[in-house]
């Protein structure tokens, strides 16, 4: 295994023996953001604060057609 | 997006980093709404120190409602004046508002590509909107995800060197009950991510 992958691997592990596992938050950060009017976004659930990604980021992905 | 998560093929780990930046974001940003609250009642945490922590706050979902809550994050966070703690970094690293850490972050964040919501009045050195800049960062929602490396620069510069000893002192605080496991989630995640960060170099 390349160095690299070692260390995802130990790293991966880490954060399950951390107890960040799945199981604790999974189906609720999902329901998170679901309540913030954005089911189809699971990963963009933290919309708490405002935040986004500026214009000429989004001129970008429109552009790529993301 | 959905897809875009799946083109940047997020890996599990990241996807739960980025749900616990996510649910730290939400809880410091506003009082827990009913619905919320529904959802943390739920919570079963694994076993060890995080888990327990979950479980004292699923616990504490149950035994709340909104509206005491949002006495309780006035007191905390807002307060007539000041509240009683001021989840500010530029606070936490100069004692003052609106300072050098504020001034660098906002240059951070111009090169990162992220703006605040113009409807948002507050500095973006609050801890909510560091943790959702966390989670954005992780998963992409700001561009393209930034990799493990500067995820660790700007959680270094603008999260680590300060909210550990805030998420301390919400554990800690007198007007803290439902934000009490808050504050021990925050700290042990920190904790967590620091050390994740340290072994991936």
């Amino acid at each position: 295994m390349k160095q690299a992958e070692v260390k995802s691997q130990s790293r991966r592990d880490f954060f399950r023996k951390a107890g960040l596992g799945a199981g604790a938050l999974g189906a609720t950060a999902v329901t998170l953001a679901a309540g913030r009017g954005e089911a189809a976004e699971p990963v963009r659930s933290a919309s708490a604060a405002g935040y986004r990604e500026t214009d000429h980021v989004k001129k970008y992905y429109e552009l790529a057609k993301f | 997006m959905a897809d875009d998560a799946i083109a940047f093929e997020l890996s599990e780990e990241d996807e739960l980093r980025v749900q616990w930046y996510a649910l730290l974001a939400r809880l410091l940003g506003a009082s827990p709404d009913r619905e919320l609250l529904s959802m943390l009642a739920g919570l079963k945490g694994n076993e060890g120190e995080l888990g327990e922590a979950v479980n004292a706050l699923a616990a504490a979902a149950r035994a709340s409602d909104p509206k005491t809550l949002e006495e309780e994050y006035f007191d905390l966070f807002i307060g007539v004046g000041q509240g009683e703690l001021v989840p500010f970094g530029s606070y936490y690293l100069t004692g003052f508002l609106h300072e050098k850490p504020l001034a660098k972050l906002r240059g951070d964040m111009r090169l990162l590509g992220i703006a605040r919501e113009e409807s948002v009045k507050e500095p973006e050195d609050h801890i909510s909107a560091l943790c959702e800049m966390m989670a954005g960062l992780i998963s992409g929602s700001f561009g393209a995800p930034a990799d493990l490396a500067e995820q660790r620069r700007f959680f270094d510069t603008h999260v680590g060197c300060w909210a550990p000893r805030f998420f301390e002192d919400l554990q800690a605080a007198r007007n803290a009950r439902f934000y009490m496991p808050v504050g021990t989630i925050g700290r042990l995640f920190m904790a967590i991510e620091a050390q994740a960060f340290e072994m991936a170099a």
